[in-house]
């Protein structure tokens, strides 16, 4: 069972213990527990075990900030040697990838170790990852419901303790429905943080990468490890980097924080807005905030989804639309008749809703919403009752993440134990938002809360 | 024929996508779910001054040593 990221590398560049020993340890525990969960679509030992002994023998060992790290990417992450699925069955016959993806690099780099690639959602769309070629991927905490998603066995596989960390993508939510799902931390920088080099787009306009963990201080470690802008992502920002980890100990002390009101209390079951009192309790706040044209800027965000998703798959819809998944193929096919209006009146939309929330940051620094409305569902779920009324279970999932990442707002989603009556060994996600670029601010938060023992991330017992 | 139903049609052909029998009626929902939100979209009043999200960035010359570091 994997340790901590930030334990496993201490121990490593001591000589505690060795990089082959730790990636050996994920290796087995992938063995032992992925026929229960799916969340693995391919485990690379041999690369892995290779790559261990490299750290092992690096001159630079004991200055890796990941030393000896095993960690798994969403697979849609270029891995060199393998076709870049992005959930899919059309992919599998694309060209193997000649190199890694820049993030995966940027984290070999500092002495991790790949082991693998991960079960998606069909070309990311999707919130549950039921994955129809590939099987769904099951939650840890509870082998009959989701994992959420689309980056669902990044979560998944960091819940099962199969390794420290995982990296996944978020255009919707895809990294933190999956996080508040799976009981971990998911981190969604600002939009051109960091860069998307060697992985398959979604809607490239709202596609962002990050990373998931057991902890604050992981989520920490992997994304300074990760930040630095690279040209062939025309939409990372040149900005320099801004390091994180020496921060977290600065905590919550000082941040003026608010709780978000109205649709991210209106489309929430009583679990979802418990965790959140809970998490504002601690922080002792009380201050509620309101965006208006939320409700808006979702929608803004689903039009925007549908049009650049389904002009980047129109060849295949053409020639081979009964390849795709039965769940994602009715809606590529519907979103390619959209009329160009709707998208362009979408991002219009959409910047308008950002210069005011832009705002509204003037007054407060870190907002608190739900993560998900609701606790994992059972696998197979077709609606649930939201806001008075019964929703697509799969699409309403993503509800009160997609006004934040229409945006491109940097968000940690914290996990929340215990609230759902029905369901009390289940997690729940609150969402710590800040302004573009104060990703400092959310991991402060977090640490904060994880220090006071609010929010943490055990590995699923029974395994 | 329902109008967004005949307009689905028509834009399917234009587009030269074909949509077999068994995906029409999840098509046809999966659009109106898009309608919606588009009238959603469209009730947000707007001046000509509120310009798209979307903005493009010109793309300026590699120099030798980024060229090298790919």
């Amino acid at each position: 069972m994997t340790s901590m990221a930030s334990q496993t590398s201490e121990q490593v560049r001591s000589g505690v213990t060795s990089a082959r020993a730790v990636v050996q340890a994920s290796l087995d525990r992938i063995a032992a527990t992925d026929p229960a969960i799916n969340a693995f679509s391919s485990v690379l030992a041999e690369r892995a075990l290779r790559r261990a002994d490299a750290v092992d023998v690096s001159p630079r060992r004991n200055r890796m900030k990941l030393a000896g790290v095993p960690f798994a990417v969403k697979n849609l992450f270029d891995v060199a040697g393998l076709p870049t699925l992005a959930g899919s069955t059309i992919e599998r016959n694309s060209e193997p990838a000649s190199r890694d993806a820049l993030l995966v690099r940027r984290l070999e780099a500092e002495g991790a170790v790949l082991v693998g690639a991960l079960h998606m959602d069909e070309y990311a769309y999707g919130f549950t990852t039921e994955n129809s070629h590939y099987g769904p991927t099951r939650n840890p905490h509870d082998p009959t419901r989701v994992a959420g998603g689309s980056s669902g066995g990044s979560a998944a596989a960091v819940a099962a303790g199969q390794v420290a960390l995982t990296l996944g993508s978020d255009t919707n939510g895809s990294i933190r429905v999956p996080a508040s799902l799976c009981g971990v931390f998911g981190l969604k920088p600002t939009f051109g943080r960091l860069p998307r080099t060697g992985s398959y787009p979604f809607a490239a306009s709202l596609d962002h990468l990050g990373p998931f963990a057991r902890s604050t201080a992981d989520l920490a470690l992997a994304y300074d490890a990760m930040q630095g802008h690279d040209s062939r992502d025309p939409a990372c920002s040149p900005r320099d980097p801004s390091p994180t980890g020496a921060l977290l100990q600065r905590g919550a002390g000082g941040l003026r924080i608010g709780v978000l009101g109205g649709w991210f209390r209106e489309m929430a079951l009583p679990a979802a807005t418990a965790a959140v009192d809970k998490v504002a309790e601690a922080l002792g706040t009380s201050r509620l905030v309101e965006w208006v044209d939320v409700e808006a800027a979702r929608a803004a965000a689903f039009l925007i989804t549908c049009a650049e998703g389904s002009e980047l798959h129109l060849d295949d819809l053409r020639q081979r639309a009964e390849e795709f998944d039965p769940m994602t193929r009715d809606r590529f096919l519907a979103n390619a008749l959209m009329p160009a209006a709707w998208a362009m009146r979408a991002q219009r939309v959409r910047a308008q809703f950002a210069r005011r929330v832009a705002k509204s940051f003037e007054t407060v620094d870190v907002l608190l919403a739900p993560a998900t409305p609701c606790v994992a569902p059972i696998i197979g779920t077709a609606t649930l009752q939201l806001g008075g009324k019964a929703m697509p279970a799969r699409a309403s999932l993503g509800l009160l993440t997609q006004p934040i990442s229409c945006i491109g707002l940097p968000v940690v989603s914290v996990p929340v134990w215990g609230l759902d009556d029905g369901s009390p060994h289940l997690p729940i996600g609150v969402q710590l938002i800040a302004a573009p670029w104060r990703e400092d601010l959310c991991l402060r938060v977090a640490a904060a809360l994880e220090a006071q023992g609010v929010c943490s991330a055990p590995i699923a017992q029974g395994l | 024929m329902d109008p967004t139903e005949a307009y689905i049609d028509a834009a399917a052909a234009t587009l030269g996508l074909h949509i077999a029998a068994e995906y029409r009626p999840a098509v046809i929902g999966y659009f109106k779910l898009a309608a919606s939100m588009a009238e959603t979209v469209m009730a947000v009043p707007l001046g000509v001054a509120d310009e798209s999200a979307s903005v493009f960035i010109p793309v300026v010359p590699l120099s030798d040593d980024e060229e090298d570091a790919r």
